[in-house]
């Protein structure tokens, strides 16, 4: 557990590296260096890769596997068959590290890894399940804890997902064809890839959400009731959206429209989810003043609000004639990944990190506000740029002269753009000198970590 | 006229399915199933009671056992 709290730290830094580097290769094209490796249609899936299951994929293992001991009050299941998940998802991330630059891919977005790749992920994503549900089937209380519901959820959900998209014909050890053709193959990606964002990046959020929440501020959760409730809700609902990827496709109609309808939909759990966590600072919102943890997590539940009122306006069919294809969308995957992902993790990471290393807090707390305002900071910077991007792009590109041809060409659109690639840029910046006082702040934390009291806080962990 | 009876079948199932799901808690079981992330921790368990007046079962964790707390960094 301790191993994937650094291995967080150490994805985090590695991944954002490679997203502020691609963002340089908007803004200055020669960054690609010339060299087939480092072009940007290379390092943008290698970006994606590293920070979803290498950040924030080893940040779900060390936050379930934290949780679940404290909330069943048992230690894991197997420390063996944890390790074995740490070493085997290490390898799964150094996989991608290593082939995608390569240019090994199946091109299929979030699951770009090939063949033989997808096929160990899926065994140690085996062994994750058994340790972690062997664990809550072992438990001392009588009651699964909510949060362990959401966690149970993203396991057996992102396990559907990744065997189903990947199913495909091999014809070497990094070469295959998919199983699927045409819409049905589109259809099948989409249903993965939205999925991907709603259950590896929201569902298992969630379950920490429900634990850190509650024991950073010192309260029980709002409403346990409206938690169950948002459970149901959000796994019931989340799992139609992907039509929303293909509007005005060769996707039928139907299934159009029912993502959007779903979509909407689901902006009731999704707020209601919210609410439940905000509103467990009831009575404690003065801490807020004093306590830089808190206000990761607070600000993460405000723009997973954000991000979670945007999505469903985005699929709205009419409103997607405008936004697809355009940076507006790069904007929202970047609302949730920066201001709801990387921030509840750092709230969680910031939590965990001297319980798991023995020591009373973190080195330094105004390095944890620092870094705060530098994540804010280059988050609105980053999504402020690209609405105005996408915005622009969306009108240029649809913008008709009277005999019916186009008023402005791509590259006029393109051009258009540039100012906000510098200001996305920036934010870029900003959010990784972030990261990288969070990597010297854990380090000068581990660094110093006290054996006797590690022993004593981590009897469970 | 099918697509509404679809549609308000499925809100009843997800209703019937979380109230089934609550079928057997009480108020007090719900408010003791919210003070569990506290309950591994005598220290944090007694200031939440002093905050919410709310009573949280907190156990001792177990005794420590050679190797548990061993720093591999």
């Amino acid at each position: 557990m301790r191993q994937f709290v650094v291995a967080t730290v150490i994805w985090g830094v590695v991944g954002m590296a490679m997203g502020v580097w691609i963002a340089s290769q908007l803004v200055w094209p020669q960054m690609n260096l010339d060299l087939p490796w480092t072009t940007f249609g290379r390092l943008r899936p290698l970006h994606t890769s590293l920070v979803i299951f290498g950040f924030a994929g080893s940040a779900q293992f060390a936050a379930s596997y934290y949780a679940v001991q404290r909330t069943c009050q048992v230690r894991l299941f197997s420390d063996t068959l944890a390790a074995f998940t740490f070493w085997g998802w290490q390898s799964v991330i150094v996989i991608m590290l290593i082939s995608l630059p390569l240019g090994y891919t199946t091109t299929k977005e979030y699951a770009e890894i090939e063949f033989s790749g997808a096929v160990w992920m899926t065994v140690v994503w085996v062994a994750y399940a058994i340790v972690f549900f062997t664990t809550v089937v072992q438990r001392k209380t009588k009651h699964i804890y909510v949060g362990n519901w959401f966690f149970g959820a993203f396991i057996v959900v992102i396990a559907m997902l990744h065997v189903v998209n990947h199913l495909s014909i091999p014809v070497g050890w990094f070469k295959s064809y998919p199983v699927y053709s045409g819409a049905t193959d589109a259809m099948v990606q989409w249903w993965y890839g939205h999925n991907a964002v709603g259950f590896f990046l929201t569902t298992g959020f969630l379950g920490m959400m429900y634990y850190f929440v509650p024991k950073q501020v010192g309260r029980p959760v709002y409403s346990y009731r409206l938690s169950i409730v948002h459970f149901w809700a959000l796994i019931t609902l989340y799992i139609w959206a992907g039509p929303h990827h293909l509007h005005y496709t060769a996707l039928p109609d139907w299934a159009q429209s029912l993502g959007m309808a779903m979509s909407l939909i689901l902006l009731a759990p999704s707020w209601g989810g919210m609410i439940n966590g905000m509103m467990t600072l009831s009575g404690a919102w003065h801490k807020l003043r004093t306590d830089p943890i808190l206000r990761f997590l607070v600000l993460s539940l405000a723009f997973y609000g954000m991000s979670t009122f945007e999505g469903p306006m985005m699929a709205i069919k009419t409103v997607n004639a405008l936004s697809h294809y355009t940076d507006w969308t790069i904007g929202h995957v970047h609302a949730g990944a920066l201001g709801w992902v990387a921030m509840i993790t750092f709230g969680a990471t910031y939590h965990m990190v001297p319980k798991v290393f023995g020591r009373e807090q973190m080195h330094s707390t105004p390095l944890i506000n620092l870094h705060f305002w530098l994540a804010t900071i280059g988050t609105v910077l980053y999504i402020a740029s690209m609405w105005v991007n996408g915005i622009t792009q969306g009108l240029m590109w649809r913008a008709i002269n009277d005999d019916g041809t186009l008023t402005y060409s791509f590259v006029e659109a393109l051009q258009a753009s540039h100012p906000g690639f510098v200001v996305r840029f920036a934010g870029g910046v900003f959010f990784l000198s972030g990261m990288l006082l969070m990597a010297y702040n854990v380090w000068r934390t581990v660094r110093v970590g006290d054996v006797a009291m590690a022993e004593r806080e981590a009897q469970i962990a | 006229m099918i697509e509404i009876a679809l549609n308000i079948l499925a809100a009843a199932s997800l209703w019937l399915g979380v109230e089934y799901c609550l079928r057997s808690h009480s108020a007090q079981s719900l408010d003791d199933a919210s003070l569990m992330p506290f309950a591994d921790d005598p220290e944090v368990a007694r200031r939440v009671e002093q905050a919410t007046g709310k009573t949280v079962k907190a156990v001792a964790p177990p005794a420590p056992k050679p190797g548990w707390g061993h720093l591999e960094l």
